[in-house]
């Protein structure tokens, strides 16, 4: 597991999401599939920012290993906190997925040309939902080989 | 003064011998006053030399206002320029130029209000000198009607552009929702079957089916909207290649069911070739699918209809549909089967339909009950291979 200095085993995800039938539903998932992760939510992008810059409420959030990212996003766009975050020296090496049910070709070229990991489609069907969690697990968590944190 | 030849099908009509205007006039008086057109004779300087009943009244003149006026008087713009161009020209140029063919241009009144005018022009030849008719219709009825319709056509185009965006849009967003109610149903059937009674049990069963059928309906609504609202140019596309994707798709249902495909030759069109996918994909899926027991047999092919459209045709031995269907099979949500025989909501033909319509074409079916369905659809040919 690639997780950030040997300090911990834990794989800490951060899901930026706004909705909270979402949000149970990856947590859910991910139960499955790798119970041992810990699900950090941000539901706007705002929050999201928040997090992963360690300000305010979030001063002490662990670094995420992941990010699963939704676009339609309360306060700040998902794209926005992509920018932010790829503009970032210090976490531009965090994978991003975004993770939307916009399938618009217009948001796919603004997500890879901002850096995004990857786009994908939330699945309607609940099992398709489950393998894509399962997927991202198994190639992300498991099979890629991530940078060390830059410290 | 030689009598002109004839060209290209056209007479100069030739008045002989050669009438002076006041003998022109006399003789054709009647038959100029009777006419439904304004009528203006005018000399090569561009002066009106005769009008008709008519002529007065469309412009609002009295005659002995007109007479030897300059006609721009009437028209300004577009004729006197035309009869300074013709007088450098030989009779038979502009007669040849002008005759049969309608010029659009606007007439003045006398109160100096504009209105248009088409003016039919024909040489005269007479012994002071080749003349002009023109014969003036007022066309601000057809122009007002053209407008109307062009602006109906706008419309309409307008609010099919708008039903299809509100279709699309519709269904996309009914899918989050729906999304939820699908999976949090499904994860209480998963987790409490058995656990909270046999009603509850039916109960969550009938509410997962609900909401499973109607996720396949508006996914299927979003698919046949978005051929519409989500369509890219027509471009020569290779139907080979859109059929071989279609094949690569349908690659889990070929090699459940063991079907054997087969295609002849397929030709370059002018298509959408995502949708030209979505088509093959549609039909060949359907062969597939109704199917009785049996190994399916399916065969795509295309042929020239005449110049510039090809004729696909994708025939398999499947089940066959009766006569009565074979317009009801294309329209929305339209089924032949139960659910438990066949599932499917009813789109597919639909949007093959609206493909193969969007891109100019026209789909049908020929079948036998029992003894297979072909069903064919036309497509233009590609820019290039005329």
């Amino acid at each position: 597991m690639n997780s950030a200095g040997g300090e911990s085993s834990l794989v800490h995800i951060l899901l930026v999401d706004d909705g909270p039938g979402d949000v149970r539903l990856t947590r859910e998932a991910f139960r499955e599939v790798m119970a041992s992760a810990i699900l950090h939510v941000a539901a706007d992008g705002v929050e999201a920012l928040a997090f992963v810059h360690q300000t305010g409420a979030h001063a002490k959030a662990p670094r995420p290993d992941l990010i699963l990212l939704d676009l339609n996003l309360p306060k700040l766009d998902g794209t926005e906190v992509l920018a932010n975050i790829k503009g970032d020296d210090r976490l531009k090496t965090i994978p991003v997925l975004i993770l939307t049910t916009s399938g618009s070709e217009a948001d796919i070229s603004t997500c890879y040309g901002l850096h995004a990991n990857c786009y994908l489609n939330k699945p309607v069907r609940l099992e398709a939902f489950e393998t894509l969690v399962g997927s991202i697990v198994d190639f992300w968590l498991t099979k890629a080989k991530l940078p060390p944190v830059l410290r | 003064m030689t009598v002109p030849q004839a060209t290209s099908g056209t007479e100069v009509p030739v008045l002989a011998p050669y009438l002076h205007l006041a003998q022109l006039e006399g003789r054709y008086r009647g038959l100029l006053e009777a006419a439904p057109d304004a009528i203006v004779v005018v000399n090569q300087e561009g002066e009106i030399i005769i009008l008709n009943l008519q002529a007065e009244k469309r412009f609002g003149y009295h005659r002995d206002e007109l007479l030897g006026q300059k006609v721009t008087n009437i028209i300004p713009e577009g004729f006197a320029e035309r009869l300074h161009a013709d007088g450098l020209r030989s009779a038979e140029d502009a007669l040849a130029q002008q005759i049969d063919s309608g010029i659009e241009l606007y007439g003045r009144r006398k109160d100096g209000s504009l209105f248009p005018i088409e003016i039919m022009l024909s040489p005269l030849e007479s012994a002071d000198g080749i003349l002009v008719t023109a014969a003036i219709r007022d066309i601000s009825r057809r122009r007002h009607t053209e407008a109307h319709l062009l602006k109906m056509v706008e419309e309409l185009r307008a609010s099919n552009k708008e039903l299809e965006q509100f279709a699309y849009i519709a269904s996309h967003d009914l899918q989050e929702p729906l999304r939820m109610v699908t999976s949090y149903t499904q994860l209480l059937a998963r987790r409490y079957k058995g656990k909270l009674g046999a009603d509850a049990d039916d109960f969550i069963a009938f509410a997962v089916d609900g909401a499973t059928r109607m996720q396949r309906l508006i996914g299927d609504l979003l698919a046949y909207s978005t051929v519409g609202a989500k369509a890219n140019d027509l471009q020569d596309t290779s139907s080979e290649e859109a059929f071989q994707r279609a094949l690569t798709n349908l690659h889990g249902a070929i090699a459940e069911s063991g079907a054997l495909i087969t295609s002849g030759p397929l030709p370059m069109v002018m298509a959408d070739d995502g949708q030209l996918v979505q088509l093959f994909q549609n039909l060949v899926g359907n062969a597939i699918k109704y199917q009785s027991a049996g190994v399916p047999k399916v065969h795509v092919s295309a042929e020239m209809a005449s110049p510039g459209r090809w004729i696909f045709s994708v025939a398999d031995n499947g089940l066959g549909i009766e006569t009565q269907y074979f317009e009801r099979i294309f329209g929305m949500f339209q089924r032949l089967h139960k659910p438990e025989e066949f599932a499917g909501t009813g789109v597919g033909l639909a949007i093959c339909k609206k493909i193969v319509e969007r891109h100019g074409g026209t789909i049908s079916v020929e079948s036998e009950l029992g003894k297979g369905s072909v069903f064919q659809f036309v497509l233009m040919c590609s820019t290039h291979s005329q």
